[in-house]
């Protein structure tokens, strides 16, 4: 090393395909190992370890964007109870910065469930309109709507047969319902529903509890549901309402923190 | 972080927040620039990193050095995940340009250090061939030894470094042209 240019002049060939190409690995490992580079090595090398330094230099603003939700993040999973895959899966999301593509389907999806949810409760405790109450009467044994509720003894009549039709169900087999069985007479029916006159038309279900129905009236069912009224575990407030998606907030899972 | 990374990490095991985020600020922006070359999603790959790491940080041990190593450990498996997860569907070609075509000043090593766009540089790692980019990524960003590199991507430590000396030389033939140096 003669002069400033003695190391350009060692090495020749910086690039491959030039004489001596592979002299200048002693070179590249200072640059891997961000050792200073000797003054007279090739402009080549200079620019490219400043090229380098630029990838290894400090932190823009943006690249530390998501410390906020990465430290939420970490608060919420670093539990000494351990951490569960259900507790990852959002908490990527949360890291990432970015909505769930996959949000949308599950929403719609539970709001699909928690209408079909309401419709049955609603169609139990009487409050939908007349036709789709005996819709509901055949196809899920739900009371009788108070219009159509026969007098006498109850028989299996062409309410069924238009309601499987109306479903589209023609060849489907008459459903074993409340209409073989015991159904109350209009007056009892209107003894335990002393707020019906006050009820809106529209028969839209509410989050407010219904009492249960006497023992009467108690319909004989071949699975007890949690959804039906009166049955162990039912939820008055879960079909359908907002929120209250089956699990009561006594009994939400609560999340761990520190 | 140096020698208090060990205290540090303690810290953060028994869940203080400040401690943890001190690591996140010392390795995140390595980690995106790292998975900016290697994964067309690198924020969605660095969220999925940083749970991982923090669902196995009581597990750890080791030094600074380890802690780097496993953490880019599995941020390459998690780019990994998402390649495949990728493959059927059409890739998004990686966006980084930017200011390339800055004019350079070559009269102080500040300038030139200025007027090097990141973006730049990295647009041009990026089209370095996979192997080459990503050695250069963790030998350069990362700080990784070649021992290290080479245990994460399955090389031999020999394999390694000729990779990154062709990397290194591929980059330097490319700058110019780029206009990311004179």
């Amino acid at each position: 090393m003669s002069g400033p240019d003695a190391m350009h002049d060692e090495m020749p060939g910086f690039f491959p395909g030039r004489p001596g190409g592979e002299r200048d690995e002693p070179l590249l490992d200072m640059i891997f190992d961000r050792r200073p580079l000797p003054p007279g090595a090739p402009p080549e090398i200079h620019d490219l370890a400043r090229m380098l330094a630029v990838v290894a230099g400090p932190a823009e603003p943006e690249e530390l964007a998501g410390e906020a939700s990465a430290l939420a993040a970490f608060t919420r999973l670093a539990s000494p109870v351990g951490i569960s895959p259900a507790a990852l899966r959002p908490a990527r999301r949360w890291l990432s910065g970015r909505p769930a593509r996959a949000k949308l389907p599950l929403a719609a999806a539970l709001v699909t469930a928690a209408a079909g949810l309401g419709s049955i409760a609603a169609a139990y405790v009487d409050v939908l309109p007349g036709p789709i109450q005996k819709v509901a009467h055949v196809t899920v044994g739900a009371p009788l709507p108070e219009s159509g509720r026969p007098q006498g003894p109850p028989a299996v009549t062409n309410v069924q047969a238009s309601a499987t039709h109306a479903l589209g169900n023609s060849s489907a087999q008459p459903t074993p319902s409340v209409a073989r069985t015991s159904i109350p007479s209009s007056a009892n029916h209107q003894q335990s529903r002393p707020e019906q006159s006050g009820r809106p038309a529209s028969g839209a279900p509410t989050c407010t509890p219904r009492p249960s129905p006497p023992p009467t009236q108690a319909k004989p069912r071949p699975s007890p549901s949690p959804l039906v009224p009166g049955a162990p575990g039912w939820n008055p407030r879960s079909p359908g309402a907002p929120g209250c998606l089956g699990i009561p907030a006594k009994n939400a899972v609560p999340r761990t923190t520190r | 972080m140096g020698g208090a990374f060990g205290d540090i990490l303690a810290r953060a095991k028994a869940g203080d927040e400040a401690a943890f985020g001190c690591i996140f600020r010392d390795v995140q922006p390595t980690l995106l620039r790292y998975l900016r070359v290697i994964a067309p999603d690198p924020e969605d790959v660095a969220g999925e990193t940083w749970v991982q790491v923090v669902a196995g940080l009581d597990g750890f041990r080791g030094d600074e050095q380890a802690f780097r190593a496993w953490l880019f450990t599995i941020a390459r498996h998690r780019a990994a995940d998402g390649g495949r997860s990728r493959a059927r569907r059409p890739t998004v070609p990686l966006e980084l340009s930017g200011s390339a075509e800055q004019p350079v000043s070559a009269d102080t090593a500040d300038l030139a250090l200025e007027a090097v766009s990141l973006r730049a540089v990295l647009k041009l790692v990026a089209s370095l061939p996979p192997d080459q980019a990503e050695v250069i990524m963790l030998r350069v960003v990362a700080g990784l030894e070649s021992a290290d590199v080479a245990r994460i991507v399955g090389k031999t430590p020999g394999a390694v470094r000729v990779a990154a000396h062709r990397g290194l030389r591929r980059l330097a033939e490319l700058a110019p042209r780029a206009g990311v140096t004179q």
